[in-house]
């Protein structure tokens, strides 16, 4: 498990454990599983996946960047939003 | 003493003024408090940026990023040889001195800068401060109406983009902002802030990341960010300043409208009360002048 926070520019979108989380870098998708290096990337656009005991939940993204540090995920983008399925 | 039916009129209109200040007071008290919940929003997109940037920021990288580019360093010479000033004010009054203090702070920040020689530009936000800056004729160089209580991301970009445009060209040297800084509803001190040159928040690097693609390609993308949220935050803060401005101003306008219906409700009575013993006197005395 790891903690993970998605933030856009107006507020804090979601903030909670996961189990993985799948988002779209800047020259395609990134997975991130636990204990992952420190790692920094900027973001594209598209759909963050965010797995947790099963079930997924999935926020459209747009600009920004996603960190990785000690077991904390933080995708912080300009824009994000649930997305429908 | 004034006429009973004089007073009576008074009395009314200053209760139907007070009502009106009532309702301001309770809607500004309902507004500031979404307009508090996007400055607290917010934050931690402030917060992050500004810690990822301060870890990948060095020196070494500072001389390549035209927005870091300092004043003394710049093109032409030292110093600060044009500048632009953005002023937010509100749209609307009855806020107390918010707007004028606003006002008065970009006024003194405008001398300092053109005491210093600098050219400097003004940027206006809001309506207040474009009435008050045509009154007083000064250029202007844009001005902007349409934003009212709550400012979206999409605003601040529009208005801070040519601005960095510009100042990456070397067009600008500097580029404030004068607004209300929100440190709780009653307190919102206006405030100058440099949104460029970009001070960049001092951090250092703690951790060693794995970066995609360079430090220096990740910052390029990030530091317009920053300075956009810069921005952002200065117009959303003042946006929920103003609410807390006019709810401090309404109240007192509801306070002091009490006290003086209750001093008009006194000597109303009292006039009420002298005329009808006058009348009974009149009466009595006319009763005895009968019986003689």
């Amino acid at each position: 498990m790891m903690r993970v926070s998605v933030i856009s520019a107006e507020r804090a979108v979601f903030e909670g454990e996961a189990d993985a989380v799948v988002a779209p870098a800047y020259d395609g998708l990134v997975g991130i599983l636990p204990r992952h290096a420190p790692f920094m990337t900027l973001l594209g656009t598209g759909i963050a996946k965010i797995h947790r005991s099963g079930e997924t939940i999935r926020l459209r993204v747009a600009g920004g960047f996603l960190q990785v540090a000690s077991n904390v995920v933080r995708i912080v983008a300009g824009s994000a939003s649930p997305a429908d399925s | 003493m004034a006429k009973p039916r004089e007073l009576k009129r008074r009395i009314r209109s200053v209760q139907n003024t007070r009502k009106i200040t009532k309702t301001m007071e309770l809607v500004s008290t309902s507004k500031l408090k979404r307009a508090q919940d996007r400055v607290v929003g917010a934050r931690p997109y402030a917060q992050a940026l500004a810690e990822v940037i301060g870890e990948l920021y060095s020196p070494e990288l500072a001389e390549r990023f035209p927005l870091l580019r300092q004043p003394g360093r710049s093109v032409r010479g030292a110093g600060v040889r044009r500048s632009a000033l953005l002023l937010i004010t509100s749209n609307r009054g009855l806020c107390g001195a918010f707007n004028s203090n606003l006002i008065r702070e970009a006024r003194r920040r405008l001398e300092e800068l053109e005491a210093q020689d600098t050219h400097t530009e003004l940027h206006l936000v809001g309506k207040k401060g474009v009435s008050y800056f045509k009154f007083t004729r000064r250029n202007v160089a844009s001005q902007r109406v349409d934003i009212g209580d709550r400012p979206t991301l999409r605003h601040a970009e529009e208005l801070v983009q040519p601005l960095m445009d510009r100042f990456a060209a070397g067009d600008l040297d500097a580029v404030d902002v004068v607004f209300a800084k929100f440190n709780s509803a009653v307190s919102t001190p206006p405030t100058t802030m440099r949104i460029l040159p970009v001070t960049p928040p001092t951090k250092r690097r703690s951790v060693n990341y794995i970066l995609e693609p360079s430090a220096e390609e990740i910052l390029d993308e990030l530091l317009p960010l920053y300075v956009q949220n810069q921005f952002y935050r200065a117009l959303v803060e003042t946006a929920a300043a103003e609410h807390g401005a006019r709810r401090t101003a309404m109240k007192n306008a509801t306070d002091a409208g009490q006290d003086m219906l209750t001093i008009l409700q006194r000597t109303f009575n009292r006039a009420r009360q002298a005329q009808i013993t006058q009348e009974l006197a009149e009466i009595v005395g006319g009763a005895e002048a009968l019986k003689g």
